[in-house]
């Protein structure tokens, strides 16, 4: 196998700043540091109002912290952030009103049932007393869970408790919601169901806050993505433009043997890196259409190929060449 | 102002509603919190029961007068717990261990009396307990002193001239168990709110309660009243066994009620702050338990504090269960314990109860998330 080693992208790009009217967040030189434990070092983000904005990174590597930093549930050592236009801590109050949050463990009563969590939920937000149980009725009805309004959370599925937290959440009509690993130990269906009710939320003009650790979630939901690792900021893009900037166009071969000349297609011109598993050979290229020629050519003197094809690179590929380390590590 | 004070009011309602309708949710746990202080309250008694008066056997060799009157007297002497038996099965229940002592009055112990002849009353004690064998060896001269004083006024030159500080006298176990319902009151409501607090960041529910607008202290009085709520059950159990079952009647009702308010609301402020600041609920009920006995005795739970020495005093005055003391020895029996007066203590207790309030307030608003 090849020893291909990846560049890791030192500093982010810059930002566009954003005016403060069109800025639902933004964090200046953010730092939160444990002790000798920095979790976020000097992270500096602007995201848009109304745009599904991504907080990308393995586990550990700040996300959660970021986050209860902007809700407030956590004071930043240094830096600064700013909600909406409001300051935080100055003005945390102001921004628990306009924040709606998933967090990532639901923060659910399950002893209670999911009206009196709803009920509970719209006191301590102040909903006007006579819209409150029409309200609730229409975010039940909106989560699926209208028919189950009246057991107890605790009988509910993962699915059902990331659903009834999310309705919770839009419950007060916030115009900035953030989810932390909306869809962790959620199933298949469950998930899409999720990622619907995201999509629609960007329909409603809210600005939309998640962390993830599923490329594929973030590829589907987010307008916007910054990858961060051991609490650094590494990029920020679209996840179009991640693909293009940082992941090139990968060549997927199956071939009737093991290729030997693996170093010889490591030195073509716009080769990152060459992998090989079995019969089965990636190579990673800033330009598919100038190294396919030279590969098929070096290939055949050893073996034949039964199949070759191009494509776009996905964003573990990209996340990888970015941190140097896969997502799951 | 108006719609401020309108939406904290609602907080507190949904915090208390909120916090009532779990603790119902777990059963288990409310009832060991009602269980717990009655059995302290029992157990205490009983511990009292069982160390205040030595089991003794009495054999009326003589069933004069003058012999009745003698047995009369060692009743009075509150030291024995008496049985009148024979002379073969006394000293089988001595043996048995079964009794601390045998007290035999002899016969012709009414004609030595009348002729003012030597009367020899034998006791024979089983000096295993040092505490049983003292209280025999002061009750039983003291027996016979009240004996004489009854029997033979005239011949006593030297009596008593007592004048009581208060017109009942109360005997240690009804003194005592109002001491006892103080520390029921103070380990309900430091398990029922400790736990409720602690409960929120043990199961992560706390984020619901940061996140939102509402006042931190809107949140902290509404968990208070519904830790209130939850415990009033077992103060009602208290004082049912207090007053039906021991038959310890209050002198002053409506002190009764005014003091349990304000003691359990201390505890409850108490068990609040500990359960925001240790956010573990094996460790607060631990804590609850472990501290509040020390100080239910470093409190003058057994008798007034200021019978102790200095220190020991100071000691106690540093600690609300003192107060409360007090103020329940005044309700039930119409004592005081100190010289503060009825109103101090209370503003005392009053003012621990708002200063360990707002150190409550003070946790929770500064409380973060540790990620």
């Amino acid at each position: 196998m090849p020893s291909n080693t990846v560049t890791l992208v030192q500093a982010a790009p810059a930002q566009t700043r954003l005016p403060a009217a069109e800025a639902a967040i933004e964090l200046r030189e953010l730092r939160k540091v444990f002790g000798n434990f920095v979790a976020v070092d000097n992270l500096s983000l602007t995201i848009t109002r109304g745009e599904i904005f991504g907080l990308l990174g393995p586990n550990g590597s700040g996300k959660t912290t970021t986050i209860n930093m902007i809700s407030g549930l956590s004071t930043p050592t240094s830096g600064t952030i700013n909600v909406m236009g409001y300051a935080l801590p100055h003005d945390a109050q102001q921004i628990r009103r306009l924040l709606g949050a998933v967090p990532q463990e639901t923060a659910l009563y399950e002893e209670l049932s999911a009206w009196a969590n709803m009920d509970f939920h719209a006191d301590l937000f102040g909903i006007p007393r006579r819209e409150k149980a029409a309200r609730i009725t229409k975010t039940l009805e909106l989560v699926q869970l209208l028919d189950r309004k009246d057991s107890r959370v605790s009988t509910f599925s993962g699915g059902m408790k990331r659903r009834l937290a999310l309705g919770r959440a839009l419950l007060h009509e916030p115009t900035l919601i953030y989810l932390d690993e909306p869809t962790l130990g959620v199933d298949v269906q469950a998930r899409r169901a999720i990622w619907d009710y995201i999509l629609g939320l960007r329909e409603q003009g809210k600005t939309v806050l998640i962390t993830t650790n599923y490329l594929e979630e973030a590829q589907v939901l987010c307008d916007r993505l910054a990858i961060i690792d051991r609490g650094k900021l590494i990029v920020v893009d679209t996840p179009t433009q991640l693909k293009r900037r940082y992941g090139g166009q990968v060549i997927e071969v199956e071939t009737s043997q093991p290729i030997r000349a693996l170093p010889e297609l490591q030195t073509l011109a716009g080769v990152q890196t060459v992998t090989q598993s079995g019969t089965h050979l990636q190579i990673v290229t800033e330009g598919a259409e100038k190294v396919v020629p030279s590969v098929i050519g070096i290939l055949t003197r050893e073996a034949q190929i039964t199949d070759i094809a191009v494509r776009e690179p996905n964003l573990d590929e990209v996340f990888l060449r970015l941190t140097g380390t896969a997502l799951r590590d | 102002m108006l719609h401020a004070l309108r939406y904290d009011l609602r907080v507190i309602i949904a915090c208390a509603k909120k916090d009532i309708k779990s603790g119902l949710t777990e059963r288990a746990f409310t009832i060991i919190s009602i269980i717990l202080p009655v059995n302290i309250l029992v157990l205490l008694s009983l511990f009292v029961l069982a160390g205040s008066q030595a089991p003794t056997a009495v054999v009326m060799a003589d069933t004069g007068p003058h012999a009745q009157q003698f047995y009369t007297a060692m009743i009075h002497a509150h030291s024995f717990r008496l049985q009148q038996t024979t002379a073969s099965s006394a000293q089988q229940l001595l043996a048995a261990g079964k009794v601390v002592a045998v007290v035999t009055i002899p016969a012709e112990f009414d004609s030595r009396v009348d002729h003012h002849a030597p009367v020899q009353v034998n006791v024979d004690i089983n000096n295993l307990n040092t505490d049983f064998t003292n209280d025999i060896r002061r009750a039983v001269p003291l027996s016979i002193t009240s004996f004489y004083a009854a029997a033979f006024p005239n011949l006593v030159s030297v009596v008593p001239n007592e004048q009581d500080a208060y017109p009942q006298d109360t005997d240690y176990i009804p003194y005592l168990t109002v001491s006892i319902l103080v520390v029921g009151l103070l380990v309900g409501g430091l398990l029922l709110a400790g736990t409720g607090a602690a409960r929120e960041w043990e199961r992560e529910t706390m984020k619901e309660l940061l996140l939102a607008p509402a006042s931190r202290w809107a949140m902290l009085l509404g968990k208070m009243l519904g830790a209130f709520v939850l415990s009033l059950a077992g103060v009602v159990v208290l004082l049912a066994v207090l007053v039906l079952a021991i038959g310890v009647r209050p002198v002053h009702w409506g002190e009764v009620a005014v003091f349990t308010v304000l003691t359990l609301t201390m505890s409850i402020a108490v068990g609040t702050l500990l359960g925001t600041w240790i956010r573990q609920r094996q460790a607060v009920t631990a804590l609850s338990i472990g501290t509040t006995l020390p100080l239910f005795f470093l409190s003058g739970a057994f008798g007034p504090i200021s019978f102790t020495t200095r220190p020991l005093q100071l000691l106690a005055r540093s600690f609300p269960v003192y107060y409360a003391i007090v103020l329940f020895q005044h309700a039930f029996h119409n004592f005081r314990l100190n010289t503060l007066g009825v109103a101090t203590n209370g503003l005392v207790l009053a003012g621990y109860t708002l200063l360990v309030i707002a150190l409550a307030a003070v946790i929770l608003r500064r409380s973060t998330l540790a990620h």
